[in-house]
């Protein structure tokens, strides 16, 4: 499931980057896309705003199948404090723009795509897909002048035989 | 002005003189390296970032909770440290640190605040946070 996890986020994060290509964060000293899996990063990275963070949460495994049905929780956190020159009166504007990207780049057609192992160099193709359901919102969080939001995304693989 | 720079000057050599005269010892402040442009098993914690510890004295150190410690740390030491590793500010340096290594324990940097003494920052106030398996 974990070749499903980093395939999930590579996708995400090339769909989000092509929405929004100016959304990037500085993750020591290096511009990257604006989405990072917090289990990939060093428990010391601080939280940003006006970035994504991916959060694997649930797990269930179906063996009934030829091949064991993995279905994973896909927890997306996101905040906006606006922007400084606007004395922050735009927050919600920009938390609504951020919602907008992430539609766009779950929503997309298609839903799924090919499973890749990238513990290889170069990376390598796996025999089955990986796919996703739309995306889901909470609410709204306050917090003081940050709205928060989280939202979720169901994704689906097949464990295929000697994977992990 | 040049009376209000001395006063900072002599306001810094005093919490370096009182941090060595209660005590003060020598830790090391873990730094991970730049990352890798564009190389994606970073991205997916498949590759490790290479660290460098850098010495960090006078310090004292107060016990605080069974999860946390307070770290006093002279602003000379800290200031010359974001000088030498090319920081824009003491708060990039402790917002980019891995943590503090301790006797070999490493202690996550919670927070920073700074006391400020003839008008410049004389001694860092480190929040440390003390790694879940030795949380008594």
């Amino acid at each position: 499931m974990q070749n499903a996890r980093d395939t999930f986020y590579v996708t995400l994060r090339d769909r989000l980057a092509a929405v929004n290509p100016v959304r990037t964060m500085v993750v020591r000293g290096v511009v990257r896309p604006g989405l990072l899996v917090e289990e990939n990063e060093l428990a010391s990275a601080g939280e940003s705003a006006d970035v994504f963070r991916l959060r694997w949460t649930g797990l269930r495994v179906d063996a009934e199948g030829a091949l064991p049905l993995v279905a994973m929780g896909c927890e997306i956190r996101y905040a906006t404090d606006g922007s400084a020159g606007n004395g922050g009166m735009d927050r919600g504007r920009m938390l609504a723009a951020m919602c907008g990207e992430l539609v766009a780049a779950v929503n997309a057609q298609p839903q799924n795509v090919g499973k890749m192992n990238y513990s290889t160099s170069p990376a390598v193709s796996m025999g089955t897909n990986v796919w996703w359901g739309d995306v889901a919102f909470g609410a709204v969080t306050v917090n003081a002048e940050r709205l928060e939001q989280v939202a979720n995304v169901e994704v689906f693989c097949f464990q295929e035989a000697g994977e992990l | 002005m040049a009376d209000l720079v001395m006063s900072a000057v002599a306001m810094r050599r005093a919490a370096d003189v009182l941090l060595h005269g209660v005590g003060g010892r020598v830790v090391m402040l873990r730094m991970p390296a730049t990352a890798s442009a564009g190389d994606v098993t970073e991205q997916l914690g498949l590759a490790v970032p290479q660290f460098q510890d850098v010495e960090l004295a006078p310090v004292v150190l107060e016990r605080g909770s069974a999860t946390g410690r307070t770290m006093l740390v002279s602003a000379n030491a800290v200031n010359a440290l974001v000088g030498s590793m090319g920081y824009s500010a003491v708060s990039v340096l402790f917002a980019d640190a891995f943590g503090v290594l301790v006797d070999g324990v490493l202690m996550e940097v919670e927070s920073v605040a700074e006391t400020e003494l003839g008008g410049a920052a004389a001694i860092y106030r480190l929040s440390l946070r003390v790694p879940v398996a030795l949380q008594a």
